[in-house]
């Protein structure tokens, strides 16, 4: 690990600017923010660690703790929520057993919720990885688990 | 005879959602296979977003401009069967009985008035030599031959607004941060659109990446900037990548650089990713945020046209407002129309994108344009302006909509997200979710904002549980009312509004769920009773397939009965029902 | 020179002056949780600074500690409007602060506590870190969310033990403990260094950086040198 993350470091200068665009890239690589990472990149930059730590936790694209192998992202946006986003919550809970914000035992999905996806006219929105999965329903939510290999 | 030569599919991310880039596929692999025996001139080009995202994958037929709405890849064959002759009639826009082929006809666009929104949908928008053809970087090239003062004279001509919300005089907020002589300065694009319901900006980036590109340009000649950045939301994947096709495109053609078109002016322009914070669209958070620090606004004394990006004089314009520059310059400020991109979303019938000139009303909006209220129910609000706005009541829907008389009325026009609302939205549950909303995305940083989205949380959750007191009211409005004055930045300062227009305008809503533990709309799921109008069920057996947690029984053809034990009042039966039997009582 | 009227009294200052110290040098009180001189960037999030500020027959509503002053204007400290405001932010504060010191205004009692402790958030710990100490707390999370803390709530490698965090804080939020050897703050153990010459705690070896001597010491060693020096001893 510690040889990606410092392929991931030294592919940008060294300008505080880009803190926010290494963090993406290793939250990309790793489905997180490694520990590691955070304290790598603070000396690259010569910054505390604790500022670093304060944009990972401040910016909802990055986490601190891994996720799973499938995201998926359930649109609360407004137009989605008068349409129905929290029915598909407590679907996937039905299903998965988890609340947003949580992983599977197994790591292979994690729920978030989350704000407009900009794709109101398509609600209810649900977004697993990168493929909108849009107008879905209670009904909707085993047939597109399946997609992503749960039986 | 009607003529095709251009078969534009929608590729934005409603349509491909929608499985349009299937479609387009379909529609190439139909002409490779009748081309063997009939001559066929048209090709199939893939498009921006055209703003009519519930009715994708739309396929354009040009010249003879024939739309097809919700095309699948089973139509191919009739589609290209059918480019010279005859349209697929099914495929085409059906309204009260008519239909409409051409989409000038359609009363969803013909009451419009397309500047920003005008080449997206027919032109391919990674494609930086279609965009030059529609007469794009005409602008550029005649700002390239005026004085920075001059540029800025079109731009006040204009009378162009800051069209993210706030409304400010562009030309004035330029002349300011030409006057300044400490360089370097920059350009700042704000691409970083977070209000739910509001999908503007995504569409102009993905749909016509350029003239974004073309009005920055001419934005950093006007105040002498050699560098820019696109703060360009997380969420939006395409939009980022088709502006780095652009910006890469535009600096193989010189038209980005070290000497933009041989003028020997300068200028490079960086995407920056969002990091998934809503108060990043507030302009000090967004700065923050491109240095690399957490996204939390500063006091705003001292303006960032003077000192912004690392101190230096800065302009940060939105994304529809750098993208209405490119036309004031080929055109002249005094052709310029004052038009208003809109995201009209929620219970009306045609949703999309719509612009318009400013100062239409709201009841052309939704009922001319959008074709009214879903299922023709009763219209009970309209939400302006995203979490900062307001909702306005039926009884304010011909107010013109501009920069000002909105905000006299305690909404906003704000970005442009609006939200249309039938008789089944519980006004109280909608300004609960919005405080839920931002006390999520609250910086954090002062106290008005920060606790007073909680408390206010705390008291609207009570009230939709049948917990609430009359004197919660009053509490809200201190509490509101605090907020506008004390609060930091300006999502702060606004996040009351959902509130405090809610109580001022559908007041009775508070009322009946404090008084009589009733939610009038029937949504509050503690405040709620669903039960079957046995005279209206047609034992249709829809609401009962619906049903999440099997609650609801009865015989086809027979009027059935919900279990009130096992329902959970989530209201899937009554969106299912196409008879309106299904109705609420308090609990 | 700009003439300021605040609340009554005629004032002067320079321009671009903060309006919270034009009051304050002419001994009119406006309270304030989250500045502090020492620190020259002024957070300016309690928001309990706001004043009305009249130009021109518009009145509009500003943070004193951090409005500079650029013309003629008057200023109301005490206005209904600025006391009714005032009042809900303290009210706020005290329901997420519970156990501070700070005072509950009357008629807030349909308000919960959504916590308890004494933070109220207002960051002057991070500045003093930030400037005096080592950069090891920062906040953390945000919104309704966010708290002051170390990265992962672990014991910072950087935190030096100087207790300037505590120091400034207005509502004395954070804790350490001290023995006659030891000091723990931010869940880290310090030894502590006693001074060589008398025997008087002078602080942890991180912070102390080689010094062996407490400040009095410290000047009589000095004066000792001085003394050497001049007078050929």
């Amino acid at each position: 690990m510690e040889k990606q993350l410092k392929k991931i470091i030294s592919a940008y200068p060294k300008d505080r600017h880009y803190a926010l665009a290494v963090l993406q890239d290793m939250q990309s690589k790793f489905n997180y923010v490694p520990e590691e990472g955070l304290k790598m990149l603070a000396e690259y930059l010569e910054i505390p660690e604790s500022q670093l730590y304060s944009m990972a936790t401040f910016y909802k694209a990055l986490s601190l703790k891994p996720k799973g192998k499938h995201i998926i992202k359930i649109c609360n946006g407004t137009a989605c929520h008068l349409r129905g986003s929290m029915n598909l919550v407590s679907g996937l809970k039905r299903e998965l057993g988890i609340d947003p914000d949580e992983t599977t035992a197994d790591g292979k999905f994690s729920i978030e919720l989350v704000n407009c996806l900009g794709a109101c006219a398509l609600a209810p929105v649900m977004l697993v990885d990168e493929k909108y999965h849009n107008r879905l329903t209670l009904e909707d939510v085993p047939r597109v688990l399946k997609e992503y290999g749960r039986k | 005879m009607a003529k095709t030569e251009k078969i534009i599919v929608c590729c934005g991310t409603g349509c491909i959602a929608n499985g349009s880039l299937e479609v387009a596929d379909a529609l190439e692999k139909e002409i490779k296979r009748q081309k063997r025996k009939v001559k066929i001139v048209a090709h199939v080009e893939r498009s921006g977003c055209s703003g009519e995202c519930a009715r994708g994958p739309i396929v354009r037929l040009l010249p003879r401009d024939t739309v097809y709405y919700k095309v699948k890849t089973t139509d191919a064959k009739d589609i290209i069967d059918s480019l010279e002759g005859e349209p697929v009639k099914r495929l085409l826009h059906r309204q009260d009985g008519k239909f409409f082929e051409h989409m000038h006809e359609n009363p969803f666009h013909h009451k419009q008035h397309k500047l920003v929104l005008a080449s997206m949908g027919i032109i391919d928008p990674e494609s930086i030599d279609a965009y030059i053809e529609a007469g794009g970087y005409v602008g550029l090239k005649k700002a390239l031959k005026m004085k920075p003062e001059d540029i800025i004279k079109q731009v006040e001509i204009s009378g162009l607004r800051g069209k993210g919300g706030a409304g400010f005089p562009t030309a004035i907020k330029w002349r300011t941060a030409a006057g300044y002589d400490n360089f370097p300065k920059y350009i700042v694009c704000n691409g970083d659109e977070g209000d739910p319901g509001a999908f503007m900006d995504r569409s102009t980036m993905e749909g016509c990446p350029h003239s974004v590109i073309e009005g920055m340009i001419i934005g950093a000649l006007a105040i002498g900037a050699e560098k820019g950045y696109l703060y360009i939301r997380d969420e939006y994947a395409l939009a980022r990548q088709r502006i780095q096709k652009a910006i890469d495109d535009c600096k193989r053609k010189k038209i980005l650089g070290k000497n933009i078109l041989g003028s020997g002016k300068k200028l490079e322009l960086e995407i920056v990713r969002g990091g998934g914070a809503f108060v990043c669209g507030e302009s000090t958070a967004l700065m923050a945020s491109i240095e690399g620090r957490v996204g939390e606004p500063r006091a705003k004394y001292i303006r960032s046209v003077q000192r912004g990006l690392w101190d230096q004089p800065t302009v940060l314009n939105n994304v529809e407002t750098l993208a209405s520059i490119p036309v004031i310059l080929k055109d002249g400020g005094k052709k310029y129309t004052k038009t208003k991109v809109f995201a009209m979303v929620g219970k009306v019938k045609s949703t999309g994108l719509v612009e318009v000139p400013m100062g239409t009303t709201l009841r052309t909006l939704i009922y001319d344009i959008g074709g009214g209220i879903i299922g023709d129910r009763p219209f009970k609000a309209v939400q302006t302006g995203g979490p900062s706005g307001g909702c306005i009541p039926e009884k304010l829907l011909d107010l013109p909509v501009d920069f000002d008389t909105l905000s006299e009325h305690g909404a906003m026009m704000g970005s442009g997200g609006m939200i249309v609302m039938d008789d089944r939205s519980c006004m109280v549950e909608v300004a609960r979710y919005y405080v839920d909303f931002l006390c999520e995305e609250s910086c954090g940083k002062c106290t008005p904002c920060r606790e007073g989205l909680r408390q206010m949380r705390e008291i609207l959750t009570r009230i939709c549980e049948g917990k609430g007191e009359m004197e919660d009211i009053e509490m809200l409005k201190r509490i509101g009312n605090m907020m506008q004055d004390a609060s930091l930045c300006a999502l702060g300062k606004s996040a009351s509004n959902p509130v405090l227009s809610t109580i001022k305008y559908f007041r009775s809503e508070y009322v009946a769920h404090i008084k009589e533990h009733r939610c009038p709309a029937g949504v509050c799921p503690k405040l709620t009773k669903f039960v079957v109008n046995k005279d209206k069920c047609r034992g249709c057996c829809a609401c009962s397939r619906a049903c999440p947690t099997d609650a609801i029984k009865g015989k086809p053809k027979l009027p059935h009965k919900i279990n009130t034990k096992k329902c959970i009042s989530c209201g899937s039966c009554r969106e299912a029902c196409r008879f309106d039997a299904i109705e609420t009582k308090g609990r | 020179m700009i003439n300021v009227k605040i609340d009554g009294k005629k004032c002067t200052c320079e321009k671009g002056e903060y309006l919270y110290d034009v009051a304050k040098r002419n001994g009119i009180f406006i309270p304030v949780l989250c500045r502090h001189d020492g620190f020259e960037d002024r957070r300016s999030c309690c928001r309990i600074c706001i004043v009305e500020v009249e130009i021109n027959g518009r009145t509009k509503i500003v943070t004193s500690c951090v409005y500079p002053v650029e013309r003629d204007c008057i200023v109301r400290t005490k206005s209904k409007k600025i006391l009714e405001e005032r009042k809900v932010i303290y009210a706020l504060l005290k329901k997420r602060a519970p156990e501070s010191d700070l005072e509950m205004p009357e008629g807030f009692d349909r308000l919960v506590s959504l916590d308890s402790g004494k933070c109220i958030l207002c960051g002057l710990c991070v500045q003093a870190c930030d400037s005096l100490g080592s950069g090891a707390i920062s906040t953390v999370n945000r919104g309704t969310e966010k708290e002051v803390n170390t990265p992962y709530g672990n014991p910072s490698v950087s935190c030096i033990g100087c207790l300037s965090c505590a120091n400034v804080c207005p509502t004395g939020a954070i804790e350490f403990k001290e023995t006659a050897n030891t000091r723990t703050i931010w869940n880290k153990k310090f030894k502590l260094m006693k001074c060589e010459e008398c025997g008087k705690v002078i602080g942890t070896p991180e912070e102390l950086n080689g010094e062996s001597l407490c400040d009095a010491c410290k000047k009589a060693q000095v004066a000792e040198d001085f003394r050497k020096t001049y007078t050929n001893a």
